[in-house]
C-alpha cells in the first residue's frame, strides 16, 4: 500500500511541479494579491468626501467648517453654487455636502443657527455612520458656543456645562491599521481558494483528458488516490501561508505575531486539508474544469462571507450563525485571528481546531465515499 | 469576416448549450449568490456584544447604559466588575465593547462638570472597531445633547439662551438609508465581474489543452475573427445575466430605480464586453485551464468586492486604493449602476465614466489581439 501511495505521490507532485505558469500564479496569490488586496477600499468612514457651500464667509462658519477633518471627513471642495455641489454629489466626487447659510455668524451669536446637511445615502451604512459623527460635530460646536456665551453673560453664578467625554483603546491595534487585518485576511482566503482550485483541478484534468480510466483500473483503492491527491496541497500551500505570514504580513506590513507560528502552521494543514477534501469532492461531482468552478464558487463565496470576516457572527440570525458553523472557514479566520493577532494558546482556540478537523474528516470521507460509487 | 466571425460564434454557442449543467450554473450561482445576499445576510454591522463596567451604579450611569441596551448595535451581554475580567472577555471574543463608567460619574455629571468613561474596542477587525466606536459616539452624542437640553432648561431661561447650531439633514439619493438599495444594485456589478470572465477565461486555452486549437490556426479566420466569435455567446450569456437580475432587483427586491434603463444596458453591453475581454486576454497569455482559472480569480474576481466601492466612497481612499479601484472595469459600472438606480439620469450618463468603461474593453481586446498567435513555438 505504501509503495503504490508513493508512486501516486510523486506523480501528483512532478505533475503540479511542471506546471511553471501555474506555480508563478500561485507565487503571485501569496505575494502580489496579499499587496493588492490589503490596500482594499476600508468599509470604515476614512477621509469621507465632504463638499462645502460656505454663503456666511464667517469667522464661526470657518471654525464649524474646519471640525470636518481627518481622520474622518475630508473636504474636497468649496461649492460655489448649488449646481457644483450638486454635481460634486451625482458624479460621486463629494459624499456629503454641508451648506453654511449666510446669516450663520449672526445667528451663531445670539439664537438659533441652522446648518444644512446633505448626506448621499446610496452607500446607506456608511452614510449612517457619517450622519453620527455630523451629530457629534454640531454637538460639540454648540456646547463650546453656549460656554462662550456663558462666559461672557455677568452677574450670574458661572457653572460648568455637564457632557461625558469617550476616551477610548483599542486592544491588538491601537490605530486601527487596516492592512494589519486585510493582509492576514488575504493569506487566509488565498489559502482557502487556492486549496480548493488545485486539488479540484487534479481530479477533474484526470477526467477531461481521460486518463480517469488508467487509475480506475489501476490497484490503487479510492482512498489513496484521493490521499495522493491531496499530499501536495497539503504540503505546498501550508508552508506558502507560512511564508507569506512571515514574509508579506509580519514583514512588509509590520503586524506584530503574537502567538505561535508553529500552532498557526500545524492548523493550516488540518485546514488544507479540509479544504482540500471538499475540492475533491466536488471535482468528483464535475464533468469538466468549468463545471467544477461554478460549483466551487457556489460554496466558497457564502463561505466567505459568512466566515466573519466581512460582518460580525453575531449580525447574522441565528439560521445562519448555525449554517456558519459548518464552514471550516469561519473556524479558520476566528483561529487566525486569535492566535496571531491576540497571541491565544490552544486552550483559547481548542473547539475552531476540533471544528476544523471534524468537518475536514467528514468532508474527505464524504468525498471517498462518492468516488468509491464512481469506481463501480 | 462576418461570416467567419458568426461561424466561430455558433460552435462556441453549441458547445455552450450542448453542456446545460455548465449554462445552467453559469445562471443559476449568481442568482442564488444575489438573492443570499439580499434576503438572508445581514451586511449591517448589528447587535455588538457590549460589555459593562459600572462602578457608579447611579441613576446618571443607569441611564447612559440604557442607551446601549435600547440600541440595535448593541447587544449588552455581561455586567462585570473588573477591568481584568473585560479584557479576558474581549480577549475570548465574548465582548467586542467594554464600557467602563468611573465610580463618580454621577456625581461629577449632577455637579455640572465633565467626566471622562473608559470605552475598550478589539481591534482585531478593524473596520468593525472602527463601527463600533462610531456606535458608542451616536449613543453618547445623544446622551450629551440630553444633558445639554436638561442643562439649558434648568439655566438658560435666566439668560435666554437657546440652543446654539441645529443641523438640518437632507438624506438624497437613499431617503429610507436601506442597505437593499446599494448591496442589490452593488451585487449586480460584482456577479457580473466575476461569473463573466471566468466563463471566457477558459474558452482559448481549453483549445490549447486539448489540442483543438490547431483547427483555429489552420483555418482562414484571423485573430480577430476568432476573439469576436468567441466573446460574442459569453457577451450574450452575460447580458442575459443581467437583465435576469435586473428583473429579479426591481421585482423580488423593489430596489429603488430613478434613471433610464436604457442608459443601465448600454452600461451593462459595454461592461459585459470588457470582462469577457478580460477573461479571453487572460485566456489568451495562459497555457492550462487551472492557471487561466487561477490568474481569472486573482485579478478579476478577488479585487470587485474590495475594490469597486460597493461600501464606502472611491474619493476617500488612499492613492494606491484609488489607482487599483481606476484599473478595475467595475468601478465605472459601478458608478453607471449607482446612478440609475439611485442617482437619477444625469449621473448615470456621466460621459467620463462611459469613456472609462470604453477604454478599458477596447484595451483588452487589443492587448488580447497583440498576445493572440496563429503559429507554432
Amino acid at each position: 500500500m505504501i509503495a503504490r501511495l508513493r508512486a501516486m505521490v510523486r506523480k501528483e507532485f512532478s505533475q503540479l511541479l511542471r506546471d511553471v505558469p501555474m506555480l508563478l500564479i500561485l507565487a503571485w496569490a501569496f505575494t502580489g494579491a496579499v499587496y493588492v488586496n490589503s490596500q482594499r477600499m476600508s468599509s470604515e468612514l476614512q477621509n469621507y468626501p465632504v463638499v462645502v457651500l460656505d454663503l456666511a464667509g464667517s469667522p464661526s462658519s470657518r471654525e464649524l467648517v474646519a471640525r470636518f477633518r481627518a481622520p474622518y471627513f475630508k473636504v474636497v471642495g468649496y461649492a460655489a453654487g448649488d449646481d457644483e455641489l450638486v454635481r460634486m454629489l451625482d458624479t460621486g466626487a463629494a459624499s456629503l455636502a454641508i451648506v453654511v447659510p449666510p446669516d450663520f455668524e449672526r445667528r451663531a451669536r445670539d439664537s438659533t443657527a441652522r446648518l444644512q446637511v446633505i448626506s448621499d445615502g446610496s452607500q446607506s451604512m456608511i452614510a449612517t455612520i457619517a450622519g453620527a459623527h455630523v451629530a457629534s460635530i454640531a454637538n460639540g460646536y454648540s456646547v463650546e458656543l453656549l460656554e462662550r456665551r456663558w462666559a461672557g453673560a455677568v452677574g450670574l453664578r458661572r457653572t460648568g456645562i455637564p457632557q461625558v467625554e469617550t476616551r477610548t483603546r483599542v486592544e491588538y491595534n491601537p490605530n486601527l491599521v487596516n492592512t494589519w487585518f486585510s493582509a492576514l485576511l488575504e493569506v487566509l482566503n488565498q489559502t482557502t481558494m487556492a486549496t480548493m482550485l488545485l486539488s479540484a483541478a487534479a481530479m477533474v484534468r484526470e477526467r477531461e483528458y481521460g486518463t480517469i480510466e488508467h487509475l480506475l483500473v489501476s490497484p490503487l483503492r479510492p482512498v489513496e488516490l484521493l490521499a495522493a491527491k491531496i499530499v501536495p496541497v497539503v504540503t505546498l500551500v501550508p508552508l506558502a501561508a507560512l511564508a507569506s505570514v512571515l514574509v508579506m504580513v509580519h514583514g512588509l506590513f509590520g503586524t506584530p505575531i503574537r502567538g505561535s507560528l508553529v500552532l498557526f502552521y500545524a492548523v493550516t494543514v488540518v485546514h488544507v486539508f479540509a479544504m482540500a477534501s471538499l475540492g475533491l469532492g466536488i471535482a468528483v461531482l464535475a464533468r469538466n474544469l468549468g463545471q467544477a468552478i461554478m460549483m466551487l464558487l457556489l460554496i466558497l463565496y457564502p463561505m466567505q462571507i459568512l466566515s466573519g470576516a466581512f460582518t460580525p457572527p453575531e449580525s447574522q440570525g441565528a439560521f445562519m450563525r448555525t449554517v456558519g458553523q459548518l464552514s471550516p472557514l469561519r473556524h479558520y479566520v476566528d483561529f487566525g485571528y486569535q492566535v496571531l493577532f491576540k497571541g491565544n494558546g490552544l486552550a483559547y482556540v481548542w473547539q475552531d481546531v476540533a471544528g476544523i478537523l471534524a468537518l475536514g474528516l467528514a468532508l474527505f470521507t464524504l468525498s471517498v465515499r462518492r468516488f468509491a460509487r464512481l469506481v463501480r | 469576416m462576418g461570416r467567419r466571425i458568426l461561424a466561430i460564434a455558433r460552435k462556441e454557442a453549441r458547445q455552450l448549450l450542448r453542456d446545460p449543467v455548465y449554462l445552467g450554473l453559469a445562471f443559476v450561482v449568481p442568482l442564488m449568490l444575489l438573492v443570499l445576499l439580499g434576503y438572508q445576510l445581514s451586511l449591517d454591522v448589528k447587535g455588538l456584544l457590549v460589555a459593562v463596567v459600572d462602578r457608579d451604579r447611579s441613576p446618571w450611569s443607569r441611564q447612559y447604559v440604557d442607551g446601549f441596551v435600547h440600541s440595535d448595535y448593541f447587544r449588552l451581554v455581561a455586567r462585570l466588575d473588573t477591568e481584568a475580567e473585560a479584557r479576558e472577555w474581549i480577549r475570548t471574543g465574548r465582548a467586542r465593547v467594554v464600557i467602563d463608567i468611573p465610580p463618580d460619574f454621577g456625581r461629577r455629571l449632577s455637579a455640572n462638570e465633565r467626566v471622562a468613561i473608559g470605552i475598550t474596542v478589539d481591534g482585531s477587525f478593524p473596520s468593525r472597531g472602527e463601527i463600533a466606536l462610531g456606535y458608542v459616539e451616536t449613543v453618547s452624542t445623544l446622551y450629551n445633547q440630553a444633558l445639554l437640553r436638561a442643562w439649558l432648561a434648568e439655566h438658560g431661561r435666566r439668560t435666554l439662551q437657546v440652543w446654539p447650531v441645529e443641523t438640518d439633514v437632507v438624506i438624497w439619493y437613499n431617503p429610507t438609508l436601506e442597505s437593499k438599495n446599494f448591496i442589490v444594485p452593488g451585487m449586480l456589478v460584482i456577479v457580473l465581474m466575476i461569473f463573466p470572465p471566468l466563463l471566457s477565461a477558459l474558452l482559448i486555452v481549453r483549445e490549447r489543452e486539448s489540442g483543438t486549437i490547431f483547427n483555429l490556426y489552420c483555418s482562414p479566420a484571423r485573430r480577430w475573427d476568432i476573439l469576436a466569435g468567441k466573446a460574442l455567446p459569453y457577451v450574450a450569456v452575460s447580458f442575459l445575466d443581467y437583465l435576469a437580475i435586473f428583473a429579479i432587483s426591481l421585482g423580488l427586491f423593489q430596489v429603488r430605480f430613478v434613471g433610464s434603463a436604457w442608459v443601465l444596458s448600454a452600461g451593462a453591453l459595454l461592461y459585459s464586453m470588457a470582462t469577457v475581454g478580460l477573461g479571453l486576454l487572460i485566456s489568451v497569455l495562459t497555457r492550462t485551464q487551472l492557471a487561466a482559472v487561477m490568474a481569472t480569480f486573482l485579478v478579476a474576481v478577488a479585487p470587485a468586492f474590495a475594490f469597486s466601492g460597493i461600501f464606502t466612497p472611491i474619493a476617500g481612499q488612499t492613492l494606491a486604493g484609488r489607482i487599483i479601484g481606476r484599473l478595475m472595469p467595475a468601478t465605472y459600472f459601478m458608478e453607471i449602476v449607482r446612478g440609475s438606480y439611485l442617482k437619477g439620469p444625469e449621473a448615470a450618463a456621466y460621459g467620463p465614466t462611459f469613456a472609462g468603461l470604453a477604454t478599458y474593453a477596447v484595451a483588452v481586446y487589443a492587448l488580447a489581439w497583440l498576445a493572440l498567435r496563429k503559429r507554432v513555438g
